[in-house]
């Protein structure tokens, strides 16, 4: 244990897979998603379990002597051989060093009356093989293994596989497609023994080592470690023992096949995922995209529709508060189109709609959620561009409805007359006013300047009417002028408001959007960059 | 066919020569070797016995040999291998009446036994004699080695039994040919009890014959080439006896045909033992065995068929050219359908439906067409097997030549080699089959996966060939390939392996294959060592009576020295035998043909359907996947239309700036009375935004409907297949085109229905007097009425209606909307277009190549 925790490596790298497993379902290919939970479990289960002991299993077709080779090494007759063909059905295991080993078989799943040890009595000279547990495997490429797994199952779990490969068997697809080809970094932990090199003449053996040991560097095992041995003569059969004794003794290989397996595994991961660029990828929305969202919320809204028609509107309502009057009376006279088409209550109408609500328009939130997705996610893989669009997308249907709510809350008042557009309507009465009374004045003077009464004297007093004159062209213009300067402060005000309203709005909707779309949006950024981090953690 | 059929049982207990039963074994015999334990039973015994009993010693020391073989490798031997002979001949020769041949046998044994004691007090020698003869007669050796070790120290026997023989020579058939009428007689009582010794007699008979005609040889060269000039009337007589045997087989009981297995296992041993003589020699002897048989043919069918109650099996009839033709035509017809298949599409099977079309057509092209045209030809039989299972020396030793590498290096033949005799070369060389092949002389390098190395050799009998193929199951996978391709045109399979091999899983993949195609199929078992002969074989051959095809053609070959990339002779012998009897009997061999043929016509049944189901899946994938790009943008547009009838567009700017232009004025301004002139528009930059605004979000609407389409497309795709994702890929979005073309297609709408305002909008007569209205701001008004859907009351809706009358505000109201429909109609049409072409670049299926399978297959049935 103690060596498994401090060795480095090992653990932050199954820490790493841990975090894939955790973030891969519904993102990761199913199949590969099982066999790293399975690797990890794996990997528990075995650093829990002894680790004084190595699994050392002797993986091959029938016929090739697996059973031969585990007797020989063995030194006892404890598996079955024949030359029936296949013979072993059940895994045989023979155990040197007992203590602690049991777990492990129960694990292994090896049957009781398949067990044996090797009694310490007999272990002697052989104290370099102690902690060794000998798995003598059921072929892989009968048809009886067509329908049984348990080599398949045991060449996965075993520490050390040696492939018992024979002159006849040794270039089968059936060990080197489904399985030779896997085993690109799995060197240390996989030894070749070329068994039955009694039937050959020793050159052919040479030949025949050579031509295997190309044959494994065509399919990535680049430094293949191969035994010729004879179960029949006992050749080789020492080099062998010396071979996994070493293994065994430095009590590294399940460590090994462990990274072996990592390592292998983190290949296929990256390839469907590879790493690439996707760590530069952004891990949060930076306040560009947030404005750029902002922005394109707004003019799903209309904001800045908004604050013109706004300005507009007030512009001409404000008209007929603050304007010069005579304009307003002189139109009055016109004849109204409306009128004649009978729609003169539209005018009402119109002025309805000027009251009407802001709201946002669907397709173009929808559209602006899609484009801040879109930017987001260049570059990444498609499974996480997909997660991406979808955590954009989460809550899109709520989003109108929330940005019409909010932003209906501020939405200006259109109909809205303030004060000082009543108190100038006043003034200019007062002003229309004073221009009808020296118009009196003017008419009196002028036409029955002699007969009025001794109060209205002055009225009549023709000195004074120059001067009223003036007073009424100074009326009029006084209303005309003051007219234009509230005109002007109207529409002052109105752009005024304006800004305020824009600002205002704006702030609404990058609220809404913030934790509408942004939040879930940085959650899946947030994961993407987990699970590329402890791949590339993976990779160590 | 039928008569095939009834042939072929004969075959079948040819078969039985190497491997003995297990079930036939009894237990003593196990004991010693495992051939002698294949020993017949008691009661096959006594069916022998009988037969030769009828006349002499030799008959009695039959039955004992049969039990003694478990005891006494070197009695049982002798007998066992009278049995075997029988089967033999009944395989080879075929069908000399079998029971009167085999009766003759016996009486000839009898007679002879004595004669030869002598040389079998020579021993060895005998032996040895005995076993050329065997070989030459093509009398079954199986001659496993153990059994060879049998015959030396039983020499005593085996010289009997070659003195049998030899005095046999002397006396041909003749002698035998008087005792057929009285065993024809007995036949005819036990006619199915007794067939056991039918066969079994023939056999005699052969070996005999073989022994004579071996005698003659050395004595007389003139009859050998007699016997040669003989050699084309021996089928006829071979015929003749097969068929006896033919129908002894069914009869017999299983023991009965264990029994003669077990026997011919015995007696094979012997002859095994020796080396073969030149094939030459071989041929001189089938022909003199082949004058003799035809001599006691002749009598022997006269009296032996009756006998047997069985009249002589109908010759395989070449085909009428008329069925020639219409064959061949249905069949080229087939394969122009099959060439014009594709398969563009990469679904699941997809590859395996390719690989399947490439077999059919390379089968059609190798084989069957060639075969149809000409239905003489020689037979090709293609050794099949496992990597080092020995395919290439079991080549070199048959034909006694290193033609076919041979190695330790796994797998060692890349190249198929076909080897046969010189006369036979011109039909491989220039013939139709495997046509598709270069023929080269030598193996090289160089030579690629193309090519077929071609080999005479006059150790090879005519009219077979042989053909050594790459393996099945190595690491070069392109070998198992070729191997297969090679089958495809076999007219008969040899299928090897090994001891060490024969349960794997590739192995037995073949043997399904063989199977399901009906071909012929003759199995070796090689590499067998002496210690786990009897184990291996029972169980092997338990597994293919489990798998149904315990019958089949068995030869074993034991684990041996190989020099010089050859197999001992003696390893050879049963083989040897079996290749001769094709070459010499030309019916059985053409049975064999039409037989693989036939199996190869049956197996199109359903492998054309099946072609043609997986063209039409492809085709109905392609549909649903069109389907899918419809449907979505199907329901792009209805949402488009919704939205655009609901008012759902009248929303955000839309809606703001709708309420500027009112607000401000600029509605009231859009109704002028005449005399006022229409050039006071104002504000035209409000008008302008308003439009823009309209457009944009009709524009975000079709992008938001084309993106969600575009989604959808894809994801069902995806869903669909794996293949759907990867035509897909790079399709989850709208063309970056879209937008841009969505903007032109709206602003021309906007004109189209300004236009439509100005022209056909013409104002109600009484309003047109006196009110006139600016076209572009009213078409604004009457889109803005159109889009708010529902509201009939709203202000735009009075405005345009007491405007433009109710009338015409529907008739242009209709106008514009199919306008708009069918403008974004077309844009999505130009969306839907990638992913047809994404389809299309996958492939298109040609949905008429599959009625026009089916058709072909159709008439392939009514031509046969």
């Amino acid at each position: 244990m103690t060596a498994v925790t401090t060795r480095p490596g090992l653990a932050p790298r199954l820490t790493a897979l841990t975090k894939i497993v955790e973030l891969g379902p519904g993102r990761l290919d199913q199949k590969l998603l099982s066999e790293a939970s399975t690797l990890l479990t794996r990997a528990g289960d075995r650093l829990k379990l002894s680790s004084e002991h190595t699994v050392v299993a002797l993986a091959g077709g029938t016929g090739s002597g697996k059973s031969s080779l585990f007797n020989a090494i063995s030194g006892l007759e404890l598996s079955p051989t024949g030359v029936r063909r296949p013979t072993t059905a059940r895994t045989h295991a023979c155990v040197w060093g007992l203590e602690g080993a049991a777990p492990l078989l129960d694990w292994l799943q090896i049957q009781w009356r398949h067990r044996f040890a090797r009694a310490s009595a007999l272990d002697k000279g052989e104290s370099q093989l102690h902690g060794l547990i000998l798995l003598d495997l059921p072929d892989h490429d009968s048809i009886r293994a067509l329908t049984d797994t348990e080599a398949d199952r045991l060449i996965g779990l075993a520490d050390l596989v040696v492939w018992v490969l024979d002159p006849q068997k040794y270039a089968d697809a059936s060990t080197h497609r489904r399985y030779v080809a896997d085993l690109a970094g799995h060197e240390a932990v996989t030894v070749f023994a070329l068994n039955q090199a009694d039937r050959l003449s020793t050159e052919e053996l040479a030949e025949l080592v050579i031509d295997l040991n190309d044959l494994l560097r065509r399919e990535g095992v680049e430094h293949p470690s191969v035994v010729p041995t004879s179960a029949v003569s006992g050749r080789g059969v020492d080099s062998l023992k010396s071979v996994i004794s070493s293994a065994v003794s430095r009590r590294r290989a399940a460590i090994h096949k462990l990274e072996a397996d990592l390592r292998r595994l983190e290949q296929r991961l990256s390839q469907t995922m590879p790493v690439g660029q996707a760590l530069s990828a952004p891990a949060s929305v930076d306040e560009a995209r947030r404005l750029g969202l902002t922005d394109a919320l707004c003019d799903a809204v209309g904001v800045p529709a908004v604050g013109e028609a706004m300005e507009n509107v007030y512009a001409e309502r404000s008209n007929r508060w603050v304007g010069w009057p005579y304009p307003r009376w002189l139109a009055k006279f016109r004849p109204d189109p409306l009128k004649s088409l009978r729609l003169e209550d539209v005018s009402d109408e119109i002025r309805g709609i000027t009251t009407g609500s802001v709201s946002a328009q669907a397709a173009e939130v929808s559209n602006a959620v899609q484009a801040l997705a879109d930017g987001l996610s260049v570059g990444m893989h498609p499974v996480w561009r997909t997660a991406v669009h979808r955590a954009a997308r989460s809550r899109s249907s709520q989003l109108p409805k929330a940005l019409t709510e909010d932003l209906t809350e501020v939405a200006p008042e259109l109909d809205r007359v303030p004060g000082w557009w009543r108190l100038l309507k006043i003034w200019q009465y007062f002003l229309v006013g004073a221009f009808v009374g020296g118009l009196a004045w003017l008419a009196v003077g002028l036409t029955v300047p002699g007969q009025l009464p001794a109060a209205l004297q002055l009225l009549g007093d023709s000195a004074a009417l120059p001067w009223v004159g003036l007073m009424m062209a100074s009326v009029l213009g006084l209303g005309a002028l003051s007219g234009i300067a509230s005109r002007n402060f109207v529409v002052l005000g109105a752009s005024r408001e304006r800004e305020r309203l824009e600002r205002e709005m704006r702030r609404r909707v990058a609220a809404v959007s913030e934790s509408m779309v942004v939040e879930p949006v940085e959650r899946e950024l947030g994961r993407h960059h987990a699970f590329y981090s402890a791949m590339r953690g993976l990779a160590g | 066919m039928d008569d095939g059929r009834q042939e072929s049982p004969g075959e079948q207990t040819l078969s039985f020569r190497a491997i003995t039963d297990e079930s036939a074994a009894p237990p003593p015999t196990a004991a010693t070797e495992d051939e002698s334990a294949a020993s017949p039973p008691a009661a096959a015994g006594e069916e022998e016995a009988p037969a030769s009993a009828g006349e002499s010693p030799g008959e009695s020391a039959e039955p004992e040999a049969s039990s003694d073989e478990s005891a006494e490798p070197g009695t049982s031997p002798e007998e066992p291998t009278e049995p075997e002979a029988s089967s033999d001949e009944s395989a080879v020769p075929g069908t000399l009446s079998g029971e009167s041949a085999g009766l003759e046998v016996s009486s000839e044994e009898s007679a002879e036994p004595e004669v030869l004691s002598e040389e079998s007090s020579d021993g060895p020698e005998a032996s040895s004699d005995v076993g050329d003869a065997g070989d030459a007669g093509a009398s079954d050796p199986e001659e496993p080695e153990t059994w060879a070790k049998l015959d030396e120290p039983a020499d005593e026997e085996p010289d009997v039994r070659a003195e049998l023989e030899e005095p046999e020579a002397p006396s041909d058939e003749e002698p035998a040919e008087p005792a057929e009428p009285a065993e024809s007689a007995e036949l005819a009582e036990s006619a199915e009890a007794a067939e056991p010794d039918e066969p079994a007699e023939p056999a005699w008979l052969r070996e005999l014959d073989e022994a004579e005609a071996r005698a003659k040889l050395a004595e007389q060269q003139a009859r050998a080439e007699l016997a040669k000039t003989d050699k084309p009337e021996q089928p006829a007589g071979f015929l003749t006896l097969d068929e006896p045997q033919a129908r002894v087989e069914p009869a017999e009981t299983d023991e009965s045909a264990e029994a003669e297995p077990e026997g011919s296992a015995a007696a094979a041993p012997e002859p095994s033992a020796w080396h073969f003589p030149d094939p030459q020699a071989e041929r001189d002897l089938d022909a003199q065995a082949a004058e003799a048989a035809r001599g006691e043919a002749a009598e022997a069918t006269g009296t032996g068929k009756p006998a047997g109650g069985r009249p002589p099996a109908p010759r395989v009839e070449p085909l009428p050219p008329q069925m020639v033709a219409a064959l061949t035509a249905a069949l080229n017809a087939l394969r122009e359908s099959v060439s014009d298949l594709r398969f563009g599409l990469d679904l699941p099977g997809a590859a395996e439906a390719r690989q399947a079309r490439a077999d059919l057509l390379a089968q059609l092209q190798d084989y069957v067409l060639p075969r149809v045209r000409t239905n003489t030809a020689p037979a090709l039989i293609v050794i099949a097997g496992s990597t080092g299972a020995g395919k290439s020396t079991l080549v070199n030793s048959l034909a006694e030549k290193n033609i076919s590498r041979t190695g330790v290096r796994r797998p060692t033949t890349g190249i198929p080699v076909l080897v046969c005799h010189p006369d036979d070369r011109q039909w491989f060389t220039k013939g139709d089959l495997l046509g598709g092949l270069r023929r080269i002389d030598k193996p090289s390098p160089e030579a690629g996966t193309g090519s077929l190395v071609v080999v005479a050799t006059e150790k090879l009998p005519q009219g077979v060939a042989l053909l050594d193929t790459p393996d099945i199951d190595s690491v070069v996978e392109e070998h198992h390939e070729i191997a297969h391709r090679m089958l495809d045109a076999a007219d008969l399979w040899i299928f090897v392996t090994t001891a060490a091999r024969y349960a794997d899983a590739p192995a037995w993949n073949l043997l399904r294959l063989a199977k399901e195609r009906g071909a012929r199929l003759a199995i070796v078992l090689s590499r067998v060592q002496p210690k786990a002969r009897e184990v291996v074989l029972k169980h092997f051959v338990r597994m293919l009576t489990e798998y149904g095809l315990g019958e089949v053609d068995r030869f074993v070959i034991g684990e041996a020295k190989v020099v010089d990339g050859r197999l001992p002779d003696h390893e050879m012998t049963d083989l040897r035998l079996w290749l001769a009897e094709l070459s010499v009997d030309e019916d059985r061999r053409a049975q064999a043909v039409h037989e693989t043929l036939n199996g190869v016509l049956d197996s199109f049944r359903t492998r054309v359907p099946a072609l043609a189901r997986h063209l039409e899946g492809q085709v109905a994938f392609r549909t649903e996947l069109r389907a899918d790009v419809e449907a979505a943008y199907m329901s792009a547009l209805a949402e488009i239309d919704k939205a655009t009838r609901n008012g759902m567009l009248v929303h955000g700017e839309v809606l703001a700036r709708w309420q500027d232009f009112a607000g401000s004025g600029d509605l009231m301004r859009t109704i002028q009375f005449r005399k006022r002139g229409r050039s006071s528009r104002q504000a035209p930059e409000r008008v302008t935004a308003f439009r823009s605004a309209l457009r944009a979000g009709l524009e975000s609407l079709i992008v938001a409907a084309a993106n969600r389409a575009a989604e959808e497309v894809v994801a069902r795709w995806r869903h669909r297949s794996e293949l759907g994702g990867t035509i897909g890929a790079g399709l989850e979005r709208p063309s970056d085109e879209l937008v841009r073309h969505a903007t032109r297609a709206i602003a021309a709408w906007q004109e189209h229905v300004t236009e439509l305002v100005r022209t056909e909008g013409v104002a109600k007569r009484s309003v047109s007097k006196f009110v006139s209205f600016d076209a572009d701001s009213l078409s604004l008004i009457f889109m803005v009425a159109m889009f708010s859907g529902g509201t009939v009351e709203g202000v735009p809706h009075r405005l345009v209606n007491a405007l433009l009358g109710a009338e015409s505000l529907r008739g242009i109201g209709a106008k514009a909307l199919s306008d708009l429909r069918a403008r974004i109609g077309m844009l999505f049409d130009e969306e839907s277009m990638r992913y047809v072409q994404a389809l299309d670049s996958a492939g298109i299926p040609d949905e008429s190549i599959a009625t026009r399978l089916y058709q072909a297959s159709y008439n392939l049935e009514v031509a046969r």
